[in-house]
């Protein structure tokens, strides 16, 4: 298997025929208020001359993350969650215990297109297609959920808590189990995209599970590897050492050489699928419709 | 009241507006059935408040469908008058009915001269042709 290249800290993405810079930001665990603060900086000062910023990021503690409509006091039906520090996204969707996951966020400027309203589902799509396609290199029966516990406002209360506990149909599961989620907040500014890779189980969400527990489907070499991961370790020394290419480099070693030992390289797998999911994007030329004849994922339309 | 799409006047941004002849100074907006269409499953709704104001092409309220999060622009400015408390836990009547059933907020117009500089129904057809 060969390598992906490494991940850069600039990029290039065409739009609307215009080369746009393109930029990736790696931020070491923050706490919840930081996080979101910084998510909302992005999209409230960007410009239609601003970068696509790609953000990777964790959290310094366990932190509930609601989504934009949800109330905290429905949080009290979950065992542990109401003990928890939390903030409120900006995007929709349900809750995110962010504790042995990773998540991100994408920052797509408007362009001079400003008419657009509702979900970008291209975004959603690509994103987890590259998810897919790459977890499935790695040896994961990867795909997407494309069913759906969505509800109306009527009923909207029986949707689960949890995010990971619902299911809508680009979230990538894997058997019966959702691994990732995205949710997104569209302004006059561009639209924002949050996502969720759950690497293992928390002990506040034991009935969600990870790529960590569903191991048992890879090669004997990966699930050893799984099983010596330091993920919960978290080395401060990891993001203070820089991301300089080489320790890129093995960092996504360890992954594809089925070895991964530390949450760096899930960060950085995290940014190749996000990169390889722009890639999508602009070669479908940001139109959906077209996503289909430059897919390599599996997945029903 | 019936609200034909074809006599209303309409934001880029898919937001409708319509003024009787019975209450001219009051515009009653809502979006149109394009809008509701893009954003598919509505789940939730944000509704400004009675007497808040509002201001042509700004935000007034907003609104989740498919785990996305949307604003809803004014098309006037003015000050609500009253609100469709009952829509948001009727979200769904919203793609069978966007106009009547459908409308948001009533509001006061400050200035009903910002009508003209809507587009009327040719003209927002021909955008949602063209998306």
């Amino acid at each position: 298997m060969s390598l992906p290249s490494v991940p850069e800290t600039k990029f290039s993405v065409l739009r609307e025929g215009i080369p746009r810079e393109g930029v990736v930001q790696i931020d070491p665990p923050l706490c919840g208020e930081t996080n979101m603060a910084i998510d909302e900086a992005l999209i409230r000062d960007a410009t239609p001359e601003s970068p696509v910023v790609l953000r990777v990021y964790r959290w310094e503690q366990p932190t509930l993350s609601l989504g934009y409509f949800q109330s905290w006091d429905d949080c009290r039906a979950v065992p542990g969650l109401s003990d928890l520090p939390w903030v409120r996204r900006k995007t929709g969707g349900g809750a995110i215990v962010h504790d042995q996951e990773i998540t991100y966020s994408i920052l797509i400027p408007e362009t001079r297109n400003k008419t657009s309203k509702g979900h970008s589902g291209l975004l959603y799509r690509a994103i987890h297609g590259s998810a897919v396609e790459n977890l499935q290199r790695l040896g994961w029966d990867a795909k997407l959920s494309e069913t759906c516990t969505c509800s109306t406002a009527i009923n909207q209360k029986e949707e689960p808590f949890l995010c990971f506990s619902r299911r809508s149909p680009v979230d990538l599961i894997i058997g019966s189990d959702k691994i990732m989620g995205s949710a997104q907040r569209r302004t006059s500014a561009g639209l924002l995209q949050h996502g969720s890779l759950l690497i293992r189980h928390s002990p506040t969400t034991p009935e969600l599970v990870g790529l960590s527990e569903l191991t048992t489907q890879l090669p004997s070499k990966l699930q050893e590897g799984f099983r010596a991961d330091s993920f919960s370790n978290y080395n401060k020394d990891i993001w203070e050492k820089g991301l300089h290419d080489a320790f890129v480099d093995r960092a996504c070693e360890k992954v594809i050489a089925k070895a991964p030992v530390d949450q760096t390289a899930w960060v950085n797998f995290l940014i190749l699928v996000l990169k390889k999911g722009l890639s999508q994007i602009v070669n479908c030329r940001w139109q959906e419709r077209n996503l289909d004849e430059h897919s390599v994922f599996t997945g029903r339309r | 009241m019936s609200i034909l799409p074809e006599e209303l006047r309409y934001l880029e941004s898919h937001e409708w507006v319509s003024v009787s002849n019975e209450t001219p100074g009051i515009a009653t907006v809502g979006i149109s059935a394009f809008a509701v269409a893009e954003l598919t499953d509505l789940v939730f709704m944000a509704l400004p408040k009675v007497g808040q104001s509002v201001s042509s092409g700004h935000e007034f309220g907003e609104v989740e469908s498919v785990k996305a999060v949307s604003p809803m622009y004014s098309p006037v400015s003015g000050t609500v008058v009253e609100i469709h408390s009952e829509l948001v836990n009727n979200l769904e009547s919203l793609s069978v009915d966007p106009y009547d059933g459908g409308w948001i907020m009533k509001v006061q117009m400050s200035d009903p001269s910002e009508l003209a500089r809507l587009l009327d129904w040719t003209a927002y057809k021909h955008q949602c042709d063209n998306a």
